[in-house]
């Protein structure tokens, strides 16, 4: 029994350092991987993996126990052929069995202060956290930051809390950074909250989140430091490929950034918005749309400008006037065309992407034979520099 | 404490009869057994006891599946409490409460019934067994009037509440739900039909209004006398409905509060899925005239009556919580 | 108070003799009409034995898909996602509502039951054959439900994906779980009535043997918490068909809604899997040990009492919905405090071992296998009860492992172990021994490898339901499929074992393992009628009367010396 109070007292321990170290916000280096867990890199993130080792070390304790004496008495109570049954075995004990009936019933008491506690650090956003509205649809996520700008990856300032405002266009999905130990479900209809910080900035080169010792992540902006973003609530056909990275910027990058992202598509002279932001938004569109002709989940947008110039409702009793008001309309409220054979299932991108954004889009289908087929690089890229 | 051999194992039919089955004989004896009684039980009171606690479990299953529906009503009562308040006014308390004096009536002549059953009245059992069945048929009856009234002025689930009666064709706009017109010949299907399957109700024929009161016109309004000249129609009057037209819908009701379908498709499915259980408890209600006309019941055997009455007073009792949840409150 | 007297010579029972050679509930009657329309709950339960066997195979072909797609990131045998999904789903839908939650009540209970009480049928057997109908008609709609456009919702139909997905085959496989959830309804009905009103004279509640307990906690479960999944799946068909709009918030509705609704019945629905399991290794440890279970009162009351705490845990299976901080903590608190029991049952098993006389037959190491697996699914479920861990590891492959291990390692196993057990009693043929023991070994060692891996999989961040994964996860996923494989290997000797007793098994004694419980008194295969005259009821925990024949190659019970039987006797049980 006094093991079994060592760790209680251990526990108990561990339990109120961890509340302090959750309480202190105090800036942390991200973990390196364990054998269970992948790096750690938010503020939480040690609360969350020292209830896990508390959790883990008694289970181990107790498994061991068990197998054990499991193995043990059988061995050791090995009937051999013809011989007598024993009759010497207790029936019951009433004390042992009210005793480890006790104990447990002590042990999951703590185990669910320790996890009570950490867990309240992971619902409580701090005052003073900096907000980032999340769309989340099938599938894709969209980030839009306060002034404006919008972004397909997750990009934070370190070092201060970042509270995500999470909504769904369609059905569940679930927002979850391994890492930062952070997952909350988005309902539609409603908004729901996550928060996390991290204190490790990107722009420490050599340094790779997700092993130290490994070499450099290639992300497609291929900073040094990445962390992995995934939907985990099932949400059909794409649901696996909703995956993106979270950037973490220290707070003068940041603020740049945000000043870049939201006027990107500013700065492109309008005839160079089709080559210079079509394929970039157009990398959002693939996932149902292809160039060649593919059927997917949408119509492929090969021959898109003349088959929609030719569709028979433009002209009397027609609902659009232009091709150009046909795609921004279905962009923006998709349920209104529907191309027959199709379903409506196209998510709206209203508030993702802006007027500009919109005229990058009909520029691309407009020279849609300047792109790759495949993969929708422009061909004239050379030539555009 | 010792076992007993008991003595009651002895006593059964050694053939299995003609079931078609396998049989649960027991040895030989030489005892006649009473017909009633199956193979696998010891006794008459055994078999009784057997059914009777078979019956209280599935009604168990009843409340608990009823349960669920009533819990749901709780969660939507509690977060739009103003639908509520506001939708209850279109539900008629007379002819709800007439349903539910007449479900309470047949509750009360399926007891008499079991009463017969173990006096070995065989008349008194079937009278009051019909009895019960009209009972269950005046329910129907009613209800039939209250929801075809509802149906005719769109006092529906779903999408169909926001569809104008008398519309069938042409521009009928969903308030809240983008419903595109429905043009013909159009190439470009609109809302996917898997995903939002809206019933044509607004094309149905018009119900002979002469004939029945309407059962409500509006949030204050309760049923109007028969004869009382209705309020100018506000919808413009689509070709070929000639009858009376009706008055200004729920649509046309500023007071109305957002989602107040919801309502409508909670009353819907309660009523409705009490309604199937009636159907049922008719069906039941049969089987055991039948057999009381045959001669099956008597002192000795009235078990069929007896749990076919819990069921027939449990679908009375659901009722009985559904009417004020409906009618009464507000 | 009279006793048979017991030939002088020879341990043969009279009762056994009674009935002429070779005459049993198989033999009885022939023909296909007299299995169809037949009410010997023993057939019936062989009829549900090898449909949800059937059922098996087909659930776990589409987890072997499963797993061979995931050998690689990106398409492996499927280039479709949605093909992938509608795999996984399958999988899900066909295990829990066809298999697991009949599996041991309807099949194995079916057969063992009434004999195991001392009855001679269940208290209403036109209404388990119904049962048994239903559950035939929820199957085929499922079939119907593939050839209808199929369904890739999830086992769990979550909405409102599975509201507005356009798969065609979402209506049907609804309609099959609410036609299924009759039957196991109906099947809880009849156990209940039957446990309390067909208990033979002498048979109190506290001689009842463990199994019957877990039985009975079980019928509790199935009869007050599947009507609840009735209504929600009427829900679900009705928000498909006319879009009341009750889960879709365009609508007024709430998805999570449905979520509660759902969970309501399916954390009862996953104790309605284990209880019955625990029963049997009750049974399978107290015979292969000879001793007496160690707290029998305690496992008993404690069958109650998990049947009781599971209908108030639901939400722990929703800590991330966005329900509040305060629910989540309710939810959290009592669902530890349902470990507790099934923890304490682990330790009374192991204590059953202390000082027995342990034979290693093919069921006991399924018990064995048992213990190790439940420890391991049972203890895992603390990091999920955790509200911080379980933060990070909801919706992961962790969940995965850990259902994995509490529905297939402990229920599944158990399920194989009472097979093996109670084989020799339904079919009257021995399987080979060897052969089974090799196979239960081989099926352990592949289950902890595949689903062992799932733990690190789910810890590291892996989401569940993906067909497409992080490249640093292949390596875990490639020793998973490699242990799935070996696990279906592990089945197919497990097959060949037990259909192989058919063939080449010798004849089966009436009490090949030395039980003392009621079942072990008739013929192996039993009578038509179970048992001749009324079999007395004794201490089915006392094996000191259980010896040795070998002239049957089987044990046989000396009640003369059992006083609970034969007050006269002197006994040689151990006092109290």
């Amino acid at each position: 029994m006094s093991m079994t109070s060592q760790i209680i007292s251990h526990a108990a321990s561990k339990a109120s350092a961890l509340a302090a170290l959750a309480q202190s916000g105090a800036a942390s280096e991200p973990t390196a991987p364990t054998f269970w867990m992948p790096t750690g890199a938010s503020t939480i993130a040690g609360g969350v993996d020292h209830t896990l080792d508390v959790i883990n070390w008694i289970c181990y304790v107790f498994f061991a126990l068990i197998l054990v004496l499991m193995v043990y008495f059988v061995v050791k109570y090995r009937h051999r052929k013809g011989e007598r049954f024993r009759t010497d075995f207790p029936h019951h004990n009433t004390p042992l069995e009210v005793t480890w009936s006790i104990i447990p019933t002590i042990i999951v008491i703590g185990i669910f202060v320790v996890g009570f506690r950490s867990y309240l650090d992971i619902y409580t956003a701090p005052k003073n956290a900096f907000d980032i509205k999340v769309t989340a649809q099938k599938w894709a996520w969209n980030f839009q930051y306060p002034n404006g700008a919008t972004s397909d990856d997750l990009y934070v300032p370190a070092g201060r809390p970042v509270r995500l405002i999470l909504r769904s266009s369609d059905v569940l999905h679930s927002l979850y950074i391994p890492d930062f130990r952070v997952k909350r479900d988005i309902v539609p209809g409603r908004y729901t909250y996550a928060w996390f910080q991290c204190d490790y900035p990107s722009g420490q080169p050599g340094k790779s989140p997700r092993d130290p010792n490994a070499k450099k992540v290639e992300g497609p902006e291929d900073p040094a430091q990445v962390y992995n973003l995934h939907c985990t609530e099932y949400c059909g056909t794409g649901h696996s490929k909703m995956n993106r990275y979270v950037y973490v910027l220290d707070e003068a990058s940041f603020s740049q950034w945000m000043i870049d992202q939201s006027q990107w598509l500013d700065k492109i002279p309008e005839e160079e918005l089709f080559f210079k932001a079509g394929p970039k938004i157009f990398a959002r569109c693939q996932q149902c749309h292809s160039l060649d002709g593919t059927k997917g989940i949408g119509p492929s947008w090969q021959g898109i400008v003349e088959r929609v110039k030719a569709y028979p409702n433009v002209g009397e009793g027609k609902k659009y006037g232009t091709w150009e008001d046909y795609v921004r309309t279905s962009i923006l409220v998709p349920g209104d065309y529907v191309v027959p054979t199709y379903g409506n299932v196209m998510p709206s991108f209203k508030g993702q992407l802006n007027d500009k954004a919109i005229d990058a889009v009909i520029g691309y289908m407009e020279h849609l034979s300047d792109f790759d087929p495949k993969t929708g690089k422009y061909l004239k890229a050379d030539a555009a520099k | 404490m010792s076992q007993t051999i008991a003595s009651t194992h002895t006593q059964h039919g050694a053939e299995a009869h003609g079931h078609g089955h396998d049989g649960h004989a027991h040895g030989d004896h030489g005892h006649a057994h009473d017909p009633n009684l199956a193979h696998h039980f010891d006794s008459l009171q055994q078999q009784f006891d057997s059914a009777k606690l078979g019956i209280w479990l599935f009604l168990a299953t009843e409340v608990l599946f009823f349960g669920g529906l009533f819990v749901a009503y709780a969660i939507l009562r509690m977060s739009h409490p103003e639908i509520f308040s506001y939708a209850s006014h279109y539900l008629d308390t007379v002819m709800g409460g007439i349903n539910t004096c007449v479900l309470i009536l047949s509750s009360v002549t399926m007891a008499m019934a079991v009463r017969f059953a173990q006096t070995n009245r065989r008349g008194g059992l079937i009278a009051c067994l019909i009895l019960t069945f009209m009972g269950a048929i005046g329910f129907l009856i009613i209800k039939y009037f209250e929801y075809s009234h509802k149906i005719h002025d769109n006092l529906v689930w779903g999408p169909s509440f926001y569809v104008p009666p008398h519309d069938a064709e042409g521009d009928a706009e969903a308030k809240m739900l983008k419903t595109a017109p429905a043009a013909p010949g159009a190439a470009i299907v609109v809302n996917n039909p898997a995903t939002f399957a809206i019933p044509d109700l607004a094309a149905k024929p018009a119900v002979d209004a002469s004939a029945v009161k309407p059962a409500s016109v509006g949030p204050t309004g309760v049923a109007r006398a028969s004869g009382a000249p209705a309020p100018a129609p506000a919808a413009e009057p689509a070709p070929g409905h000639s009858e009376e037209a009706h008055p200004g819908t729920h649509l046309e009701d500023k007071a109305m509060p957002p989602n107040t379908h919801l309502f409508f498709a909670i009353y819907y499915a309660m009523t409705g899925l009490h309604g199937i259980h009636v159907v049922a408890g008719m069906g039941v209600l049969a089987w055991l005239t039948w057999r009381a006309i045959r001669g099956d019941f008597s002192s000795k055997n009235f078990t069929a009556v007896d749990t076919g009455g819990l069921y027939w007073h449990i679908v009375d009792l659901i009722w009985i919580f559904l009417f004020p949840l409906f009618y009464l409150i507000h | 108070m009279t006793t048979i007297p017991l030939p002088s010579s020879g341990p043969v029972r009279d009762t056994i003799e009674a009935r002429p050679e070779g005459d049993n509930y198989l033999t009885h009657t022939r023909g296909l009409f007299s299995w169809i329309f037949t009410l010997d709950h023993k057939r019936i339960g062989v009829m549900y034995m090898w449909s949800v066997l059937g059922a098996f195979l087909l659930g776990g072909i589409f987890a072997l898909l499963v797993r061979t797609e995931l050998l690689t990131p990106g398409p492996t045998i499927t280039e479709d996602a949605n093909t992938y999904n509608q795999w996984f789903t399958l999988h899900g839908a066909i295990m829990v509502f066809l298999v697991i939650i009949p599996s041991i009540p309807a099949a194995l209970g079916n057969i063992i039951l009434p004999v195991m009480l001392g009855a001679k049928d269940v208290a209403f057997p036109r209404l388990n054959l119904f049962s048994y109908y239903l559950w035939v008609t929820g199957a085929i709609l499922c079939i119907a439900s593939l050839a209808m456009g199929g369904f890739d919702t999830g086992w769990t139909f979550y909405t409102p994906y599975s509201t507005t997905t356009t798969a065609g085959g979402v209506i049907p496989v609804l309609t099959a779980a609410f036609v299924l959830g009759f039957s196991s309804i109906f099947t809880g009905l009849n156990f209940v009535v039957t446990v309390h009103k067909l208990r033979p004279p002498g048979m109190t509640w506290f001689r009842m043997p463990l199994f019957l307990w877990a039985l009975y906690a079980t019928a509790i479960i199935q009869v007050l918490a599947t009507p609840v999944l009735g209504i929600t799946l009427l829900l679900l068909i009705v928000e498909r068909t006319v879009n009341i709009g009750i889960f879709n918030p365009a609508m007024g509705g709430d998805p999570v809604l449905y979520q509660h609704f759902f969970w309501f019945y399916s954390h009862p629905a996953v104790y309605i899997m284990i209880l019955p399991a625990m029963g049997i290794i009750s049974e399978i440890i107290a015979v292969n040990s000879h001793r007496s279970i160690f707290g029998y009162r305690f496992i008993a009351f404690s069958s109650i009492a998990i049947a009781m705490f599971s209908f108030i845990v639901w939400g722990h299976h929703m800590f991330t919905s966005g329900q509040s901080a305060l629910l989540n903590t309710l939810f959290s608190a009592i669902s530890f405090s349902v470990a507790i029991p099934s923890a304490v049952k682990v330790f009374n098993w192991i204590a059953t071992l202390y000082k027995g006389s342990v034979s290693l037959t093919t069921p006991m190491w399924y018990a064995l296998a048992f213990l190790f697996l439940f420890t391991i699914g049972g203890l895992t479920g603390l990091h999920l009860a955790t509200l911080s861990t379980d933060v990070h590891l909801h919706d992961t492959y962790f969940v995965v492992a850990h259902f994995h291990y509490v529905m297939m390692g402990s229920a599944l196993i158990a399920m194989i172990g009472g097979l093996h057990h109670w084989w020799p009693k339904i079919f009257g043929r021995m399987y080979d021994e060897r052969l089974g023991t090799i196979a239960c070994w081989i099926i352990f060692i592949g289950f902890n490898v595949t689903f062992f891996t799932q733990f690190i999989l789910g810890a590291k961040g892996m989401p569940r339901r993906y067909y497409d994964y992080q490249p640093e996860f292949q390596v875990y996923h490639v020793i998973s499929t490699i242990g799935s494989y070996t696990m279906a290997f592990g089945f197919v000797l497990t097959a060949v074992s037990l259909f192989g007793s058919f063939f080449t098994g010798r004849k089966a004694p009436a009490n090949p393992w030395g039980g003392r419980s009621l079942e072990w008194q008739c013929a192996s295969p039993p009578p038509f009628d179970n048992f001749a005259k009324a079999p007395r009821v004794g201490d089915c925990y006392d094996f000191s009367v259980v010896h040795w024949d070998e002239k049957t190659g089987g044990y046989w019970v000396d009640e003369s010396a059992d006083p609970e039987v034969n007050p006269g006797a002197g006994g040689a049980k151990a006092a109290h």
